[in-house]
């Protein structure tokens, strides 16, 4: 059925591929007033010029959505395609107040909802994951420049390949997964329209937050104290040795501040801080020699 | 100079994934530490520097309208101060730390900046011109020229701080934050174990 005026029939989903690509600049002029909006307008023009006919229909949509909108980047594809659902079934039709009303209450209900669950996702669990994917890659390879550092010439350079194995591996992993679900939300968003808990089953969400948690802590734990083990085994020198103490005292005070630091609400920056206070008091006290040990181990 | 002209428009350029642009994560400081690091002939100092800078501030998270302190120009300032300003890798790596912190401020400002522009766009919408693109390649430039300019600055006042101070004994401080440097892996490890164990507990209360 051609809708009144010059704009196109319903898409059919035709209309997601254009937006998905202008999705990626979602926030690119991102503002403290209305945040994403006019990333959200520019994303979803493709589909509003599609079902709206110029001049003022088109107008009063694009007007309609230059209103506050903030979500999680990577989740923005299920309000995306649930609101160009809506945008389609009014094409041709005046948009009275209260649909005006109840396209935006979905959009901002749905934004809301997929926003704290992409920052548990990504930014809580993901994106430190793909930190440790990274660590676990050099440490594959045989590198551990990062932790200690050792004397030159006493182990050999490690290969490029290496190097950007360990961020690039993380990389197409965390890219793969959000540009998935960007495209898999846009599809899933239009499929659903409509509804203001579209999409919100799309997956099991809180199975999959908890399991990423349960890997995280798995890997950080192994993380660190297979770098405990490696600083005592490499500081031992089979006899009782007074060096030992001082290899191992630093590291054992910089996890106690980074404790007491956590606990009381501080951030790592106050920790870093302290770190530097104790190091500036050990060297004014005890001089700048002797604490090399740790890039001869 | 020129290498470190080049150095700062690569950083420019990704630092617009970072929040901007795709965010596919290659503004991550653990890659654009070991590239930038490559291109200025210190692939590993830049390694190095680019994952203890992630660990670091993988403490901060974007959540809602916060900006969290910026882990590629940090990256990118400390390796550049190590490259081209000389100074030891320790002390490049916290002067770029003190860099992410400053490059808040500077984000903000960008941020509130743009604030105005939806009045604008309105008013365009109404008389009849539909172009929100021309104001999101404004803000991508700006972005792009400001992160630019400030990471090239920022290094090149860290390297002529370095020059001057040559000549006056550092050997204590330098000391300092070497012995500081070389405990920031384990800061950034127990951050890490710190902050799953913390969801963990979390998810254990709510189930």
């Amino acid at each position: 059925m051609t809708k009144a005026g010059s704009c196109q029939p319903p898409s059919g989903g035709k209309a997601l591929a254009p937006v998905f690509f202008r999705s990626f600049l979602l926030q690119a002029a991102w503002n403290y007033e209305r945040f994403q909006n006019l990333g959200f307008v520019f994303s979803m023009l493709p589909a509003l010029r599609r079902a709206h006919a110029p001049g003022a229909p088109l107008n009063s949509a694009v007007l309609r959505h230059l209103a506050q909108f903030n979500t999680q980047p990577y989740m923005a594809g299920f309000v995306m395609g649930n609101i160009i659902r809506m945008e389609e079934s009014v094409s041709g039709l005046p948009v009275d107040e209260a649909m005006e009303k109840k396209m935006l209450s979905v959009k901002t209900a749905l934004a809301s909802g997929f926003a704290a669950i992409g920052d548990r996702l990504f930014w809580g669990r993901l994106k430190p994951l793909m930190t440790q994917l990274c660590v676990l890659v050099w440490a594959c390879g045989g590198f551990y420049g990062w932790l200690f550092r050792p004397s030159a010439g006493t182990v050999p350079a490690p290969s490029m390949a290496l190097l950007f194995g360990g961020p690039l591996a993380g990389m197409a992993v965390y890219a793969s997964f959000s540009v998935y679900l960007r495209w898999t939300g846009l599809k899933r968003g239009y499929a659903c329209g409509g509804s203001s808990s579209c999409g919100l089953d799309a997956f099991d969400w809180p199975r999959l937050i908890r399991r990423l948690s349960a890997a995280g802590f798995a890997l950080a734990a192994a993380a660190a104290l297979s770098a405990f083990a490696f600083l005592l085994f490499s500081s031992w020198s089979g006899a009782p040795d007074p060096g030992f103490a001082r290899k191992v005292a630093p590291v054992l005070a910089a996890l106690a501040i980074q404790r007491a630091a956590r606990k009381s609400g501080r951030s790592i920056f106050f920790a870093t801080g302290m770190v530097i206070a104790v190091s500036l008091a050990l060297v004014a006290l005890f001089g700048p020699e002797g604490w090399a040990w740790n890039r001869n181990l | 100079m020129l290498s470190a002209l080049w150095t700062s428009f690569c950083a420019a350029l990704l630092e617009l994934d970072n929040v901007q642009a795709g965010q596919f994560l290659l503004a991550r400081p653990a890659f654009v530490g070991t590239l930038l690091g490559w291109m200025n002939g210190c692939p590993v100092e830049g390694a190095r520097i680019g994952l203890l800078t992630e660990l670091v501030f993988l403490d901060f998270m974007s959540v809602g309208g916060v900006v969290p302190p910026n882990g590629l120009v940090s990256a990118a300032v400390s390796v550049l101060a190590f490259s081209w300003g000389g100074l030891p890798e320790s002390a490049a790596f916290f002067s770029g730390m003190l860099a992410g912190l400053i490059y808040c401020g500077v984000e903000y400002r960008l941020r509130a900046f743009r604030s105005s522009w939806t009045a604008a766009v309105e008013a365009e919408v109404r008389a009849g011109v539909i172009r929100p693109g021309r104001r999101l390649a404004a803000a991508l430039l700006a972005e792009g020229a400001v992160s630019w300019a400030f990471i090239f600055l920022f290094s090149g006042w860290l390297a002529s701080a370095a020059a001057l101070s040559a000549r006056l004994n550092m050997g204590p401080l330098f000391g300092a934050l070497d012995l500081a440097y070389s405990l920031m892996p384990w800061l950034g490890l127990s951050g890490l174990y710190f902050r799953f164990r913390g969801q963990i507990h979390k998810n254990k209360a709510g189930a």
